[in-house]
């Protein structure tokens, strides 16, 4: 993937969030790289490139760290959407969306998009925990490494890291509802100060899933990448209209985005 | 300076002594060789030859500290041991020493290893380079002097003696009052644990523990009671001065939180009386405590290493808290919250901290305080070198390129450089920070890091990213002083990347390995470190060192560590506080090693067991030139400079004439 999309402008730009531990880092693996791996806590932020069809999508997988809560804002600034995270088995986490990183997207574009996701969906559901060959995948889009083969996901993985009671295959108990979801979506557009009549419904924009099995995460990334095309095809003719020079393109560089995005 | 022995704890102790005596711990720096008849280094047990004895046995009376830490087995029957001593052992093993054995070979046989000073390489020495005595201190030569005086054994005890003794009589009478406070205190501490409840100071950390989510790594959850916990080589705890523990390398840090409320004890008591605590002795394990700032370090060690050095390495955790918070952080956070749990901001930096400590253990460079880089021909470094050096952004600091965890070239920015220099131990946590922030290599990461050694109040951000994915063994490291400049460095990395292409430097780089020390041409040599000192001319450069491949024999796990053990043991003895040496000459088990410090370099040999005194002597000679030979391979000579802050005044000034500059290292300029 670094490879082909390393000379490409970034498009759009798509940042995690969440508490530390609910798998934000695990679940961007799961989708570039379509494996389950033990990771370890992120330090810092990391970049990422997707290329989404004809677009180049930056993805920024945060640290959940509160050290590195003085770096959130960095991440969010020009963000079309923000992934908020947290671990369905954990109530704390939802509850540090709302009190530590809702403020963070202060930064983000006025039209961000914002999504809600329960990670570690197999832990608690059932129908999660198969693991999920292939997702609900959009055709037209999708490159030719969406249909790479199912690598051997639970036995090489045995757990995502801070769920020791997975080992022994037991159910823990749900904390966070999809309902406690939602209403944390309807709070995030009173926060932005949204109309709930205007915006993106919350049952479109509430997901759970499990970065161990894949369950719902192709579902997500790809929902959420068509939902912020407008923003990208927006961004595209503002900026042939833009008197700016693109410094970085007569030198045939790429890669850095362009400050007209910044707020 | 305070040293602690606990020596005494664990009832009698030498041969000949019928009464066990009282526990007790001694303040004050005692000598207690005139009590240890039988000391002798354990490194390297050989029992059944005694060589050369004479001598090192009275180093090691001398060497009481080193001799102690490696202590002999001391026989004692067990049904002789003093109850109160057997308390004792039993609470403190609360400290990971589990060191009471039922049963304990008497070991009184003698000295177990066979070492010799090189009397007439000293001479060899004196007469090659004059300037080696002068320089040093004046009681160093008297050492020399004694060593090779055909009967040191008089003369030594004589200089030793009656200084010492002294400051025996003087700490004898705290030790009744002490003793019977850890008593006490680790009484206490048992009790807590078999939750009978003594209530006190530990409560608030209980409390804190029930908040904590469950630990998730699997040594994380070691059962710290069991046998298996204690028995390992060496622990490392980290403690707020309210008692909190903030991080313990094996087992979680709440099922600690009584044992380490008996270490703040011990190092508060001891504080009260306006002394430091530094160390506490027992027969297998030392107890070192490194009070920085609002943090207290404590590792328990079984390893035989020197004091010095396991504080060396405590120091080593410290600077990686402090890369992640800085110093200036912490003392805020505790200025306003003594009892804070510290837990919070470093929660997720365990790994990065046992990945220090795994590497600690494993890796030389810690050791030697100096950087191993990658022998490369030194067209190709200079190559690499223009290429960061083209490829700036304002306010980019550091371009740092790695291969294979080693050091490939570092081009620094020029006004930073000339105020300050980049020290071998912040590049050692750069290094560890790579290692631990791996888990998405294809990603490109930006963290903030401090670097303690050369600023610690203030945040560097380090770009992070690998030149070669997916093997991911070529890494590029740009430390910007902007917290916004990510895009702007990333492109750098571009233009890094698009001219290593044109260059074709990644296959380059990916040909480069370590060197095997066949290549150095000498027979019995089988292993060796080799670090240059800079001299004043260039006291700017980092400090390197070079060794070649472990081999075999050392191609194990095992083995690899017992080589390094020895390296320790013979770093401990030259760098020893109380009796510094310039050469050691050391006849192990299976090998001979020889050790020596000059002004100018510091060198570690590893020889084959037959090899003699002679043949280790020309082997050397033979060693030097070919590094001397060698070096602009195997070190990075004249590190480039770039500007990327105008300032005219500076940049007129030096211009690119830094890195014509070809003033001469120091490397062994003595052949």
């Amino acid at each position: 993937m670094p490879e082909s999309s390393k000379m490409k402008k970034p498009d759009v730009k798509v940042v995690l969030l969440g508490d530390m531990n609910v798998g934000k880092t695990s679940l961007l693996h799961r989708y570039t790289e379509k494996k389950f791996k033990d990771t370890i806590s992120t330090v810092g932020g990391a970049f990422f490139l997707k290329q989404w069809g004809p677009y180049n999508i930056s993805i920024w997988d945060t640290a959940g760290r509160e050290q590195f809560h003085g770096l959130g804002s960095m991440y969010c600034r020009g963000a079309a959407a923000v992934i908020l995270t947290y671990d369905v088995t954990n109530w704390q986490s939802l509850a540090e969306l709302e009190e530590r990183f809702l403020s963070l997207t202060d930064t983000a574009n006025l039209d961000c998009i914002y999504a809600v996701v329960g990670n570690k969906a197999d832990l608690t559901d059932p129908k999660a925990q198969r693991p999920q060959e292939t997702d609900v995948v959009s055709e037209d889009r999708t490159e030719c490494e969406e249909d790479q083969t199912e690598p051997q996901v639970t036995s090489a993985c045995p757990t995502p890291p801070a769920s020791p009671a997975s080992l022994s295959g037991l159910m823990l108990h749900q904390q966070v509802t999809h309902e406690d979801a939602v209403a944390f979506y309807g709070r995030i557009l009173r926060y932005k100060g949204l109309d709930e009549n205007n915006s993106l419904p919350a049952e479109k924009m509430c997901f759970e899933t499990s970065a161990k099995t894949g369950y719902n995460v192709n579902t997500l990334f790809e929902t959420l990448f068509d939902l912020v095309l407008p923003s990208i095809l927006r961004k595209r003719n503002e900026n042939q209209e833009s008197p700016t020079v693109d410094l970085e393109e007569c030198r045939g560089a790429t890669g850095k985005r362009s400050r007209s995005a910044c707020c | 300076m305070v040293t602690h022995r606990a020596h005494h704890l664990f009832g009698t102790y030498s041969e000949g002594r019928d009464q066990p005596r009282p526990p007790s711990i001694l303040i004050g720096r005692l000598n207690l060789s005139s009590e240890i008849p039988d000391v002798c280094c354990g490194i390297a047990p050989d029992v059944s030859a005694v060589h050369q004895s004479d001598w090192d046995g009275i180093m090691e009376r001398d060497n009481h500290q080193e001799g102690e830490a490696q202590g002999v087995k001391i026989c004692d029957p067990p049904s002789e041991s003093n109850p109160l001593a057997h308390t004792l052992a039993t609470s403190l093993s609360l400290l990971g020493n589990h060191m009471f054995p039922d049963q304990v070979e008497r070991n009184d046989s003698g000295t177990a290893n066979k070492e010799e000073t090189v009397d007439s390489f000293i001479s060899d020495i004196t007469a090659e380079e004059p300037s080696l005595d002068a320089e040093s201190h004046s009681n160093q030569v008297t050492k020399l002097d004694t060593e090779e005086t055909e009967n040191p054994e008089c003369q030594n005890i004589a200089s030793t003696q009656p200084t010492d003794g002294g400051t025996e009589d003087a700490a004898d009478n705290d030790q009744s009052d002490s003793g019977e406070f850890v008593v006490t205190m680790l009484a206490k501490a048992k009790l807590e644990e078999q939750g009978l409840g003594v209530k006190g100071r530990s409560s608030p950390l209980l409390e804190a523990g029930t908040q904590e989510c469950p630990a998730f790594i699997t040594h994380r959850e070691e059962d710290v009671t069991a046998d298996s916990w204690r028995q390992h080589r060496k622990h490392v705890f980290v403690l707020s001065e309210a008692g909190k523990p903030i991080y313990s390398r094996y087992g979680s840090e709440e099922a600690l939180s009584s044992t380490m409320g008996v270490m703040m004890a011990l190092v508060s008591f001891v504080q009260s009386g306006d002394n430091i605590i530094r160390s506490v002795y027992s027969e297998e394990h030392t107890v070192v405590f490194l009070q920085k700032g609002p943090l207290v370090l404590v590792c328990v060690s079984s390893s035989r290493q020197s004091e010095q050095q396991l504080r060396g390495e405590l120091l080593y955790v410290y600077y990686q808290i402090i890369s992640m918070l800085t110093q200036a952080s912490i003392s805020r956070i505790f200025e306003h919250k003594k009892n804070y749990d510290l837990r919070r901001l470093l929660a997720g930096s365990e790994k990065i901290l046992d990945g220090l400590l795994n590497l600690v253990d494993s890796d030389p460079s810690f050791l030697l305080a100096a950087v191993h880089c990658l022998p490369i021909a030194s067209s190709l470094r200079d190559s690499l070198s223009q290429i960061l050096q083209k490829a700036i952004t304002p306010n980019l600091v550091f371009s740092i390129l790695i291969a294979k965890n080693q050091l490939l070239t570092i081009v620094q920015e020029k006004n930073v450089i000339e105020d300050s220099r980049l020290e071998p131990a912040d590049v050692h946590l750069l290094l560890n920070l790579i290692g631990a922030s791996s888990a998405f290599q294809a990603g490109e990461i930006w963290t903030p890091i401090c670097l303690p050694l050369f600023n610690p109040d203030c945040y560097f951000y380090a770009y992070i990213s690998y030149l070669d994915p997916p093997e991911c063994t070529v890494c590029l490291l740009l430390l910007s002083t902007d917290k916004e400049a990510f895009y702007a460095v990333a492109e750098c990395k571009r233009k890094i990347e698009e001219a290593m292409v044109a260059q074709n430097s990644l296959s380059l780089i990916a040909k480069a390995h370590s060197y095997s020390v066949s290549q150095v041409g000498v027979s019995d040599l089988r292993h060796f470190m080799y670090k240059p000192f800079d001299v004043p001319d260039n006291y700017r450069q980092l400090t390197q060192f070079t060794s070649p491949e472990m081999e075999a024999p050392y191609s194990s796990e095992e083995e690899k560590m017992r080589l390094l053990d020895l390296y320790r043991y013979m770093h401990s003895r030259i760098h020893s506080t109380s009796r510094p040496l310039k050469l050691i000459y050391h006849v192990a088990e299976r090998e001979t090693l020889l050790a020596w410090v000059t002004s100018k370099f510091e060198l570690y040999t590893c020889f084959s067991p037959l090899v003699t005194k002679a043949c280790a002597i020309t082997a050397i000679t033979k060693l030097l030139r070919w590094i001397k030979k060698e070096e602009d391979r195997l070190f990075i000579r004249y590190p480039p400079k770039y500007s990327t802050t105008p300032n005219p005044s500076k940049s007129s000034r030096s211009g690119k004439s830094d890195q014509q500059d070809s003033t001469d290292n120091g490397f062994l300029s003595l052949l």
